[in-house]
């Protein structure tokens, strides 16, 4: 009895004294040669990596780790317990914002932006804690069996509903496009969007309100266009576009497209941030590297002068792409998001449950 | 984290009239510092971060009560909460609603097919959730298996609208809930004394009347642990109602999640998070008055 009882109190106390262990070792087990990316993951994700991080990684001998997907909170989190596991991290712009403001991400060093500036990004992609690694464009997104003849081709008609019937997908994301889309097809001129006029915005929603049906994800939003479900859906351009080789009777309609692109960063107090920025040098420097990705990924490279090295095929399924650009309503501007993203979602999150 | 003060403390505790809590502490001799591991782990991963998650709410960004003013000012928060614990109402009467039956019948079957049923109880169970939501967005689709079936055989022009609708959520949510019915009801109908339902018809009572007043009645603990598994695991789903619910059928679990993950609003999802737990325990004050939970839940067979 007396033994048994020892085992079990010293296995139990063992046990809390391993817990505690897991709990605080493992701080910076981030070696010196290694890098920890972070993206959305899937198949971009593979993609993004295979193209531009494991060949600057085999040339320099350091490992590349991966994670995914990012998670704002756990970069805050690790950020405040002083323990970053992440290094590059894909981010959407108007976080990179914020979150750069509020010293979470470290500021990159003067030569990257001048880089970024010369290899032809575009100055307006470029913020002080991160540099563009994708373009992609918000389109209208068509099932080609419910309209084989004639689709919408402006974000007016894509808000006819008398004109092409049926239901509308939509990505439940405040920065998801659809108020520049309402606001686009209430007549409001691309150049005069930001600052959102909001209010103008929902009510032009307000008219589709019942034909509706939001999407959480890429999966989701290419599903319910090629049911039929939804056979309109402003959409992520790439997917559609994937899914169409891929054999889905659906297809990019580019006019007025909206272009946005995802930002890299490095979250506060990674060990290897001098790694990173030296990965970021090379990124830059490295077009035929950027064009790799668009070709396997479907997302416009960084810097639009990387086009010249992707195939014509793929190409015109691009933002940068020139006929693309002509026709483009603009540039999603992040800096206005960044200020109203939080007080946007609460109005929309009201709107939907209403 | 020794054992020495817990021994001291049995002495003085054992023999008085206690509660639950108490007696247990009571049995506390050396066998007791078995339930040690349980209870670090407890501490570790449940009763941590619940402080942690109360005090942010008080705290993060600044002291006091702003959050919970937040939550209250705009009344989305109120009314998601007030979906959440409706669809929960819901999922719990049908499940219950199937899952007695089901288990019944269970008892009743020979062993071959008691097997089978099981199975078709336990297989679901252990698939993904993921995986099985997916499927019934296929299935449950307007252009989906069921509709365009339907469609095919003539019965219906239109599809029905299944998917982003409360029953849509209702039918995910219940498939997810069943196992979690069926299992603690069955249990404690094995466990019933069918000898009991025969003397209550040699005094005279019809089949009906013996189940109703007999079968049934032994039968509540197993239908009270069911209940509380369904209900609590549903207020906080949000995977399910995400994908098979309209904007309409949002959960406050999705509201939470996006505080955390997009907003960053750490202690405003936190207040969200503890305005939930307060009214689930309120509710089970309250349903306590009505039921003796400790009784029904302790006292299985």
């Amino acid at each position: 009895m007396k033994t048994t009882k020892l085992l079990a109190v010293a296995s139990a106390v063992g046990l809390a004294v391993t817990l505690t262990a897991c709990g605080g070792g493992s701080s910076s087990s981030a070696s010196e040669e290694s890098l920890t990316v972070t993206m959305w993951g899937g198949a971009a994700q593979k993609a993004h990596v295979d193209s531009y991080f494991l060949p600057w990684a085999e040339s320099k001998g350091v490992t590349i780790k991966q994670d995914s997907p990012t998670d704002y909170a756990k970069i805050k989190a690790q950020v405040e317990a002083g323990q970053v596991t992440w290094g590059p991290t894909e981010v959407e712009p108007n976080f990179a914002n914020t979150a750069c403001e509020a010293g979470l991400l470290e500021k990159l060093p003067q030569d990257i932006l001048d880089k970024a500036k010369e290899t032809g990004v575009a100055e307006d992609q470029i913020g002080p804690c991160a540099i563009p690694i994708l373009q992609y464009s918000f389109t209208i997104a068509y099932n080609s069996d419910t309209f084989p003849d004639a689709h919408p081709t402006t974000w007016a008609e894509f808000f006819d509903t008398e004109k092409f019937p049926g239901k509308r997908g939509f990505w439940k994301y405040a920065t998801g496009g659809m108020f520049e889309a309402a606001l686009l097809a209430d007549g409001v001129a691309p150049d005069q969007l930001y600052p959102l006029d909001i209010d103008r915005a929902f009510k032009k929603l307000d008219t589709i309100k019942k034909d509706i049906v939001f999407f959480d994800t890429g999966d989701q939003m290419t599903q319910m266009l090629a049911s039929g479900e939804a056979p309109l859906v402003q959409a992520w351009s790439g997917r559609i576009f994937q899914a169409q080789q891929a054999g889905e009777k659906i297809a990019n309609e580019w006019n007025d497209n909206l272009v946005s692109y995802d930002q890299i960063v490095v979250p506060k107090g990674y060990p290897n941030t001098e790694l990173a920025f030296e990965w970021m040098r090379w990124f830059l420097d490295n077009l035929e590297a950027q064009a790799a990705d668009a070709e396997a990924s479907i997302y416009g490279p960084a810097s639009d002068k990387a086009l010249e090295f992707v195939p014509e095929e793929i190409r015109k399924e691009l933002p940068g792409y020139e006929a693309n650009a002509e026709s483009s309503a603009g540039l999603v501007d992040y800096g206005y998001w960044a200020e109203n993203y939080d007080s946007v979602t609460e109005r929309l999150n009201t709107w939907i449950a209403q | 984290m020794t054992s020495a003060p817990a021994d001291s403390s049995t002495g003085r505790l054992r023999g008085r009239p206690l509660s639950l809590r108490l007696s247990l502490w009571a049995r506390f001799d050396g066998w007791g510092a078995l339930v040690l591991p349980l209870l670090v782990v407890l501490v570790l991963v449940f009763g941590l971060p619940l402080a942690v998650m109360l005090s942010r709410s008080l705290t993060d960004p600044s002291f006091g009560l702003q959050n919970y003013s937040d939550v209250f000012a705009n009344s989305v928060y109120l009314r998601v909460l007030g979906n959440t614990f409706l669809i929960a109402t819901i999922v719990t009467a049908v499940t219950l609603a199937l899952a007695y039956p089901y288990a019944y019948l269970m008892t009743l079957v020979g062993p071959v097919w008691r097997m089978i049923m099981m199975g078709l109880v336990l297989v679901p169970f252990w698939t993904s959730i993921l995986v099985r939501s997916f499927a019934l967005v296929l299935f449950l689709r307007d252009t989906g298996a069921f509709n365009s079936a339907l469609q095919s055989l003539g019965v219906i022009d239109e599809p029905i609208p299944l998917i982003r609708t409360l029953p849509g959520v209702v039918f995910g949510m219940v498939q997810v809930a069943l196992p979690f019915a069926v299992l603690p009801i069955f249990a404690t109908m094995q466990g019933i004394d069918r000898r009991l339902l025969q003397a209550a018809e040699s005094l005279g009572d019809r089949p009906a009347g013996a189940f109703w007043r007999v079968f049934v009645p032994l039968s509540v603990p197993g239908v009270a642990a069911a209940v509380l598994l369904t209900f609590v695991q549903a207020l906080g789903y949000y995977i399910t109602p995400a994908l098979l619910g309209g904007p309409k059928n949002t959960m406050i679990g999705e509201l939470i999640v996006q505080q955390v993950s997009t907003v960053l609003r750490f202690g405003f999802a936190a207040a969200l998070a503890t305005l939930l737990l307060v009214t689930t325990l309120l509710l089970l004050v309250v349903a306590g008055r009505f039921v003796d939970l400790q009784k029904h839940l302790m006292r299985q067979s």
